[in-house]
């Protein structure tokens, strides 16, 4: 600053030492003049590098053009190194920035951010989709405005957030949505939005299969404590009471084909991946054949189609309970003189196994559902064919274990298949 | 938001909580309706009382919000734009108290059917169907008054057809047993009136949508060439 001042005073004194000698020499008035100009040059000068700084705050830019002359140098130079920091500064905040919302959006979970007055002030895409908001529209709009639930309107205002609430949704047919508001930064909340439909599902399948089995063991139960009843109370003749044994005992028999259903699917669940034993498919389907004839008893025609290339990896055991249980089942819902084919094909691709019949077939909307513990289409008619309702659990379990898929395609009043399709690295021999 | 900033923000406030309300109204009537039409789908006859237990929270709310709309007018004396609001709320929340009437007369059209002992899912496809189409027109009606999104509303306007073409086609199948079989007549004339109230919903969410249109534009295209000055 100093030198700067001492050389404007210098500049004044340049300028008064040569004015001096014109108005002794000349005139007053000339001398006059010429000190007058050579200040004005200097304010001229630095006119110029004001005009130069006043435009250039107008629209700061970084930019080497901000430069001055003389005094104004060090001061343009400054200021020039100074918007420079701050834009680096701005430019590594708004990184930071970007980075937090990208994360932010990265999130599996739908997030909102809540002002204090419950106002959206962000929410990343997957909230977006489940809440059915647009964050460019309905940013600062009151979040009640667009989630309209009332369960959610009731919770939001309680104000006690120590459970999440269970919401399901309006806009995905099925979904169900765990929310949580999570208080933060003094009074401003998070919206955590989890998809639980899955968790939702399980439950629901967990409880259906609890009452499914108490339900299935009970009916039967019931029929054998009514006659252990009646043979306690009434005195009936011997043939009465052999009737009532025999009853009796069949439904002792159904119990105990549940129990080992049961068991036996529980003992796939726990037990070690099967072994890695040739299975001759040529002999296997022969003896599905047979069993599927005697089932039968000659009302179906049965069909093999495969052409004796290729076996399977796997336990045979398991593999023939599997296949037998497509076939019988293809035996029970097929009415007489409809056709049951069996096939079996292995490319290099991998090998399938089919079951397809002419029988009463599935609707639809039966299908996802069809291989759950005790799903029933028609619970009277399966009970009837004498199925234990878990036939289908155990087939997919025990494929699954061989890496292979159950596949099933059906119309109904046309018939159905049933396809097990195993990966290349379970088939060999080809 | 859209407003204009006021004078005064206390009148914003009241704008914006009457707005909420309208909004609270409507989730209400989207839940009615969504519960009628699970009712109809899994037969839960016990949906009309819960039916009916709403409705009368929408009954109050729509009592309290008429309540509102003139203590603001005569207060605030609005003008333009926010006038327009006042008006346009004071319509919508009557279209949606009606919108959640027809919803109960869905579940009450449901437990005839099952005490009656008869199964309506056999016609559930087209049913569902058509209450997804009318609850999503209901839905996107109420966010365009959220979001006072005119084009939004242009669109649930435009919806409204695909319903109405939607119940006629309905209608043309439920005559169709009917005449085939007599027997199944009683069925089919509860299903018309519900087919009917889910076409009404959708009329009401049309209605909605043209209030919105009113609101942001100041037009009013409820009756075609009847411009009304604002």
């Amino acid at each position: 600053m100093l030198p700067q001042l001492l050389r404007g005073f210098l500049l004044a004194l340049v300028a008064a030492a040569m004015a001096l000698p014109v108005g002794y020499f000349v005139a007053d008035w000339a001398g006059w003049s010429l000190f007058c100009l050579g200040l004005g040059l200097q304010m001229i000068f630095h006119f110029r590098n004001f005009a130069r700084l006043d435009r250039w705050s107008r629209n700061p830019v970084v930019d080497l053009s901000l430069e001055g002359e003389g005094a104004w140098d060090g001061v343009f130079g400054r200021l020039y190194r100074h918007e420079k920091e701050m834009r680096g500064e701005i430019a590594r905040c708004d990184e930071d920035i970007a980075m937090l919302i990208a994360a932010g959006q990265a999130l599996t979970d739908g997030v909102v951010l809540l002002s204090a007055h419950n106002h959206i002030l962000f929410c990343n895409t997957t909230a977006e989709a489940q809440l059915g908001i647009a964050i460019t529209k309905d940013r600062g709009q009151p979040v009640v405005n667009l989630v309209r639930q009332p369960e959610f309107v009731a919770y939001l205002e309680a104000g006690d957030y120590s459970l999440p609430l269970t919401l399901r949704s309006e806009r995905r047919d099925g979904g169900v949505y765990s929310l949580h508001i999570i208080p933060y930064a003094g009074d401003r909340r998070l919206i955590q939005v989890k998809d639980v439909t899955k968790a939702a599902r399980l439950d629901q399948m967990r409880s259906d299969f609890v009452a499914n089995v108490s339900h299935e063991l009970r009916t039967p139960l019931t029929v054998l404590s009514g006659f252990l009843e009646t043979l306690q109370e009434i005195d009936v003749d011997r043939a009465e009471r052999d009737r009532y044994l025999a009853m009796m005992g069949e439904q002792s028999k159904r119990m105990e084909s549940i129990v080992q259903d049961l068991l036996t699917l529980s003992a796939i669940e726990s037990a070690p991946p099967p072994d890695k034993a040739p299975v001759d498919m040529v002999s296997l389907i022969d003896k599905l054949r047979r069993d599927a004839e005697a089932l039968s008893g000659g009302r179906h025609s049965i069909v093999v189609e495969a052409d004796g290339q290729g076996d399977l990896l796997g336990s045979e055991p398991e593999l023939v309970s599997a296949f037998g249980n497509l076939v019988a089942n293809a035996v029970r819902y097929t009415p007489a003189a409809g056709t049951i084919r069996i096939g079996w094909k292995a490319t290099p691709a991998g090998g399938e196994f089919s079951v397809q019949d002419t029988g009463i077939g599935i609707e639809a909307k039966h299908l996802p559902r069809l291989t759950e513990r005790f799903y029933r289409v028609d619970r009277g008619r399966s009970r009837d064919a004498g199925g234990t309702g878990l036939g289908l659990a155990i087939v997919k379990h025990s494929l699954s274990r061989h890496q292979a898929e159950l596949k099933i395609t059906s119309t109904p009043g046309q018939g159905s298949r049933f396809a097990a399709c195993f990966p290349a690295s379970r088939v060999i021999g080809l | 938001m859209n407003e204009k900033s006021h004078l005064s923000s206390q009148f914003d406030e009241d704008l914006s909580s009457l707005r909420s309300h309208v909004l609270q109204m409507g989730g209400l009537v989207e839940t009615q309706i969504s519960t009628a039409i699970e009712a109809y789908s899994k037969g839960e006859v016990s949906a009309v009382k819960l039916i009916v237990e709403t409705d009368r929270k929408v009954n109050a709310l729509e009592k309290a919000i008429d309540d509102d709309c003139a203590h603001l007018i005569a207060k605030r004396q609005p003008a333009a734009s926010d006038l327009r609001l006042v008006f346009g709320i004071s319509k919508i929340v009557t279209d949606l108290e009606r919108a959640g009437d027809e919803a109960k007369k869905i579940a009450k059209g449901v437990r005839r059917i099952y005490e009656a002992g008869q199964m309506p899912s056999q016609y559930g496809i087209g049913i569902r169907h058509i209450a997804e189409a009318a609850l999503t027109m209901l839905r996107q009606a109420l966010d365009a008054f959220a979001r006072l999104d005119s084009g939004e509303a242009m669109r649930v306007i435009q919806a409204d057809a695909e319903v109405d073409t939607e119940f006629k086609s309905i209608m043309r199948q439920l005559i169709t047993h009917m005449m085939e079989d007599p027997r199944t007549i009683t069925t089919s004339m509860d299903i018309i009136w519900i087919a009917r109230a889910i076409e009404r919903i959708g009329d009401h969410a049309k209605n909605v949508a043209e209030h919105v249109v009113f609101i942001v534009e100041g037009r009013d295209i409820r009756h075609p060439g009847k411009e009304q000055a604002e």
